[in-house]
């Protein structure tokens, strides 16, 4: 479980990303987080992921007071999300394989089961073929699904995405949608997107920001900002 | 050790700065080492050696050498007095000319001195030793190496202290040097080590490829200078030999136990290269732990 209570994130400057939002999300539940640029969406991210700390409030994650400047548990917490960034994060030296196969080596992972399980993902978001691959030779809809594979490797029970779609064609779009759909009620999925479409046609919950504040908090929602 | 060899590859010119630099150093350290065990076993050696001779004249009878011996050991003042007759002697000098007979032919027992090799229980009883000894009325010379040892100790002082300020200075600037190649390397990785940590690494995970890094280039270097150092004593050992031909041997003291410096031997061989494999190892594991500790916090 996520649980924001009366989270504000102010930068030293002075600009307010977030303002007193609150919200709980249920394991394995399908969250969109939509709103303007600025509004807030990548921020309330990398909140969860602890690669900020907010300026008041509290953050849970897996009973785990994130939000403390004391708490020492941040690659525990690491380990069980897995991210996907707009700007894909694939390391132009390595192969798919390799790319894929860093999430489950950070955990210490043996190698026998490194193989069996990358094979499995990439079959899942159907790269199998082409795991020896380097990214300069892949299109921009397979380096993100190298960077999904990559994510909901390694039994990571959230999945942060941001902009997931954001460099995407529709056709692809959709592509990548499915391989989240695929592993729906499985995992926890907190999407970041402005991708109107999907977050229409899917009807999942929907976390709606406006210059750092949550106004709306639909159960079955559209895109509505 | 696939992945070692690829990041070596991929960044030749940081492995070679590093391996160039730590080499001078491993070498540098390792020719101070061998210098000042090599001076401490000369130091042992003079030291052992007798500290005061007194030669007689010929025509003194071995009865008032043999008093002398004795008010000398009921002195308290000396560990031990040799008396070297003139037979004694003779022998001796046979033994050192065996080769030359011209030289054996000159020489006979009666015109060699008789002698007493005097060593005292402190250095400090030398001077007075000495005087007791040039008050005898059958002298004909008395040699006093004090002045040998004292000069000796002086040396190895001196080379102590500055071998000291100098090893200091070379660990210090290589571990500067290694530290800055190091973190280019980590420059280089920078985007891997962040996605590392996003993921969930350890600080040991993101700082293992580099020690191990670390490890092979402190460990290979000192094997490559163990080894060219050793070839170039060998290649000197015939000279130095000649050189050092009285000494035919010289070891440290360490406590209880005594280490065989010269001639070459295995024993010296092994902790030349403990020493030079333990200094290179912590050397690179430092400076690496240092350069990446900035990455991992």
């Amino acid at each position: 479980m996520i649980s924001f209570s009366n989270v504000s994130k102010t930068f030293p400057l002075g600009n307010a990303a977030l303002t007193d939002v609150s919200f709980e999300i249920e394991d394995n539940e399908f969250v969109f987080l939509v709103g303007t640029s600025g509004a807030g969406k990548t921020t309330i991210l990398k909140l969860i992921m602890r690669d900020m700390i907010p300026t008041e409030g509290t953050i849970t994650v897996n009973d785990m007071d994130i939000a403390s400047r004391s708490f020492r548990s941040v690659e525990k917490l690491r380990r069980s999300i897995g991210v996907v960034f707009q700007d894909f994060k694939v390391l132009p030296e390595q192969n798919v394989f390799e790319n894929v196969a860093v999430s489950l080596q950070v955990l210490g992972t043996p190698r026998d089961e490194i193989k069996k399980k990358v094979r499995e993902v990439l079959d899942l978001v159907g790269l199998k073929h082409k795991e020896k691959v380097f990214p300069v030779q892949l299109s921009a809809g397979e380096l993100q699904r190298v960077a999904i594979a990559r994510a909901v490797c390694g039994d990571r029970k959230i999945i942060l995405a941001d902009e997931p779609t954001g460099n995407l064609d529709p056709k692809t779009t959709w592509d990548i949608m499915k391989i989240f759909k695929k592993l729906e009620g499985k995992k926890t999925f907190v999407i970041a997107t402005h991708n109107s479409d999907i977050v229409n046609s899917l009807k999942k919950r929907v976390l709606v920001l406006k210059d750092g504040r949550l106004v709306k908090d639909s159960r079955k929602g559209g895109y509505d900002i | 050790m696939n992945n070692l060899f690829t990041t070596i590859r991929r960044t030749p010119y940081q492995s070679l700065a590093t391996f160039l630099s730590l080499f001078l150093t491993l070498f540098l350290a390792l020719a101070i080492f061998f210098l000042m065990s090599f001076l401490y076993g000369l130091l042992g050696y003079v030291e052992s050696r007798p500290q005061v001779t007194i030669y007689f004249q010929t025509t003194t009878s071995e009865q008032d050498i043999l008093q002398v011996k004795r008010e000398l050991e009921s002195s308290g003042k000396v560990s031990s007095v040799t008396y070297v007759s003139k037979n004694d002697a003779y022998s001796i000098y046979r033994n050192l000319n065996k080769k030359d007979p011209l030289l054996m032919e000159m020489i006979s027992p009666d015109i060699l001195p008789a002698s007493l090799e005097v060593f005292a229980l402190k250095p400090a009883y030398l001077p007075e030793i000495s005087d007791f000894l040039n008050r005898q009325t059958g002298k004909d010379e008395v040699t006093y190496q004090k002045n040998i040892v004292d000069r000796l100790l002086a040396l190895t002082s001196a080379v102590r202290k500055s071998a000291l300020i100098f090893f200091a200075f070379l660990v210090l600037s290589t571990t500067v040097i290694l530290m800055t190649i190091t973190h280019f390397k980590v420059a280089l990785k920078k985007d891997e080590i962040e996605l590392q940590r996003l993921l969930g690494a350890s600080g040991g995970y993101v700082r293992k490829p580099f020690l191990k890094e670390a490890l092979f280039f402190g460990f290979t270097t000192a094997g490559v200078v163990f080894g060219l150092f050793t070839g170039i004593l060998y290649y000197l050992q015939t000279a130095l030999g000649g050189y050092f031909g009285g000494m035919s041997k010289l070891a440290v003291s360490i406590y209880t136990y005594s280490l065989p410096v010269w001639p070459l031997n295995v024993e010296i061989g092994l902790v030349m290269f403990g020493f030079t494999a333990l200094f290179g190892l912590s050397i690179t594991i430092i400076a690496t732990y240092l350069a990446t500790q900035k990455y991992i916090r």
